[in-house]
């Protein structure tokens, strides 16, 4: 994996609270979500890969790049979104997304066209002359994407760009977050304490619980790493299930019913387990009729990391 | 058949050059004067930026005009009479500053701060200090243009008029005192409007503490000087007289204040500047945008 941010038990400490406690993860390309609750650590950890930040400890390096000694050069490749509305209200869109263009260092004509084209690609290609202030929240969380790909960044940081957004923009927003990460090929940081948007679009998660690093990796990976289970259900007289259980039980192997659905739920603790199941039901000469792996909700998992670390 | 098409607007990749640090500074001190002067922007916006630049101008334009209808009349001499000296002239000139610095200057900084467009600022290649003297070299170009026309303007009319220095060595020394008495001026009132505008995030505020800073200042060494009997000296702290009192002695002219030098001049003159500018860099060095 080639690491876009590369962290090593990197601390911040604002005055006597320590906002990052040795956070240690890698991101690589895609979209990855930044995942914790408010006051977790996570625009900290923004501020600190723009540079904006001298860390306290520990090693942070940004596109290869240490981004504190070599801010400028990092930022100019960097797209930002804040969470806070941070836009003038008497400039026209394409103005100001033009400028910030300018600003990381495309060429007045270069910058011109591309902001026209990143406010088209951001669907707000007809309102580009219309001065931010008379636009809706959505549109201006539209402008503030548009601003962050315009000078086309290899990766672009979006802070909470949900916020203030009906569930109907939302969508459209999660979307869009999808089409950089994945069609326009510039690697998303969406951070976020929305689980379900997280989970929706990104491909990698980092989880800051309390400033430290609580998980990281593929999302995939990650439900996987939570307690995976195996739901089955078998066809019998009415006491099959239980009589399933205890049978797996007996072989040594974690089971339950669930008195609801009348599902088996065995945790799966290695690959053996499904020999295991298999061959009971044979024994028992029960019915299989659904044989499923459940994996964990990315809220587990964040559940489960979050509970480690308080 | 319509020549209508449709146009792939798709998102490309730039592999075009990147034009580093210096590009986004000029970027910036561009934005800054479009913004300072209204331009692109609500008529409104253009009302007090158009009114700043006509105090200072007008007065030339009236002077040059004076002696161009009365030579007519063959009554040039009369004329030159009713014309101020060039050191004379920045009375006009410094009114139209602290009109400008107090009411249009703040417009370089408070409303990136109000709008939070400087949270943007800070994630770009810009620095603190480089975004700080981006904003500090725009205002700066702007009261150029009011420190610097308006005298040069006169000169070039009067000379037009054959009322001007005589010869070209009288003709270098009052464009180079001009362009020194302009480069000061602006100098002061570049570091007074960002020291000012630094502290407060509302343009009306920092309109408000401006003219009380330069009439407080006035207030304080007339009390010191007058009231209390103190030295002359004291005059340097009152902001518009001692830059005044400057001018003039950058003109060669003898000064309303017998009792104080041009080093006395310089050092008054000078701290204001120095403490303006540094209160404006202290205050961006700590401030805080995101945390």
């Amino acid at each position: 994996m080639v690491a876009i941010v590369r962290a090593e038990g990197v601390v911040k400490r604002w005055g006597s609270t320590e906002a990052l406690k040795g956070a240690s993860f890698e991101i690589g390309s895609g979209v990855t979500g930044l995942l914790g609750a408010n006051g977790a650590g996570k625009t900290t950890l923004l501020g600190l890969i723009l540079g904006m930040h001298r860390p306290d400890g520990g090693r942070l390096e940004v596109l290869g790049r240490d981004p504190w000694t070599l801010g400028p050069e990092v930022r100019a490749r960097v797209g930002y979104a804040p969470e806070h509305d941070c836009l003038p209200d008497d400039v026209r869109a394409h103005d100001v997304v033009r400028h910030f263009a300018e600003v990381h260092g495309l060429p007045k004509a270069e910058a011109q066209t591309r902001a026209s084209d990143a406010l088209w690609e951001v669907g707000l290609g007809e309102e580009r002359f219309r001065a931010v202030g008379t636009m809706s929240t959505g549109q201006r969380q539209r402008v503030k994407l548009a601003l962050a790909i315009a000078y086309d960044p290899e990766v672009v940081l979006l802070d909470e760009p949900t916020n203030g957004l009906d569930p109907v923009q939302r969508d459209e927003m999660l979307a869009l977050i999808r089409k950089v990460g994945h069609e326009l090929g510039i690697d998303v940081i969406l951070s976020s304490h929305l689980l379900e948007e997280v989970e929706r679009v990104s491909d990698s998660v980092v989880i800051v619980s309390d400033g430290v690093i609580a998980r990281s990796g593929s999302l995939d990976d990650l439900r996987g790493v939570a307690d995976a289970e195996l739901l089955v259900r078998v066809d019998g007289p009415g006491d099959a299930p239980a009589v399933l259980a205890d049978a797996i039980a007996k072989k040594g192997t974690k089971v339950r019913v669930d008195g609801t659905t009348g599902l088996v739920v065995v945790t799966v603790a290695d690959d053996a387990v499904y020999d295991v199941v298999r061959d009971t039901i044979a024994d028992l000469g029960l019915g299989l009729r659904r044989l499923e792996r459940r994996r964990a909700t990315l809220e587990e998992v964040y559940l489960e990391a979050d509970s480690a670390h308080v | 058949m319509s020549d209508a098409r449709i146009l792939e607007r798709g998102y490309r990749r730039y592999d075009g050059p990147r034009l580093g640090h210096a590009h986004a500074v000029r970027s910036v001190i561009a934005h800054t004067l479009r913004r300072i002067l209204g331009l692109r922007r609500p008529a409104r916006t253009k009302v007090l930026p158009v009114m700043s630049i006509a105090f200072a101008y007008l007065p030339a334009i009236v002077f040059v005009g004076v002696i161009a209808v009365l030579g007519r009349f063959g009554a040039k001499t009369q004329a030159r009479t009713f014309v101020p000296r060039y050191s004379e002239y920045y009375g006009f000139i410094v009114s139209a500053l602290v009109l400008f610095v107090a009411f249009v200057a703040p417009e370089a900084l408070c409303p990136d701060r109000r709008s939070r467009v400087l949270s943007l600022y800070l994630a770009s290649p810009l620095t603190r200090m480089t975004y700080l003297l981006s904003k500090a070299a725009a205002v700066f170009i702007v009261l150029l243009a009011v420190t610097v026309g308006p005298p040069l303007l006169l000169l070039l009319g009067l000379m037009s008029q054959s009322a001007g220095p005589d010869g070209p060595v009288a003709v270098l020394q009052v464009l180079l005192q001009i362009l020194a008495a302009g480069v000061f001026l602006a100098t002061l009132f570049t570091a007074l409007s960002m020291g000012v505008a630094s502290l407060t995030d509302r343009r009306a505020v920092a309109a408000a503490a401006t003219v009380f800073l330069v009439i407080g200042a006035g207030v304080v060494a007339g009390t010191l000087v007058f009231a209390l009997h103190g030295s002359e000296g004291f005059v340097v702290i009152a902001i518009v007289r001692s830059a005044l009192e400057l001018v003039r002695h950058i003109f060669g002219d003898r000064g309303e204040l017998r009792g104080v030098g041009t080093p006395a001049l310089i050092v008054g003159n000078l701290a204001w500047t120095l403490a303006t500018a540094a209160i404006a860099v202290v205050r961006y060095r700590r401030l805080q945008v995101t945390r």
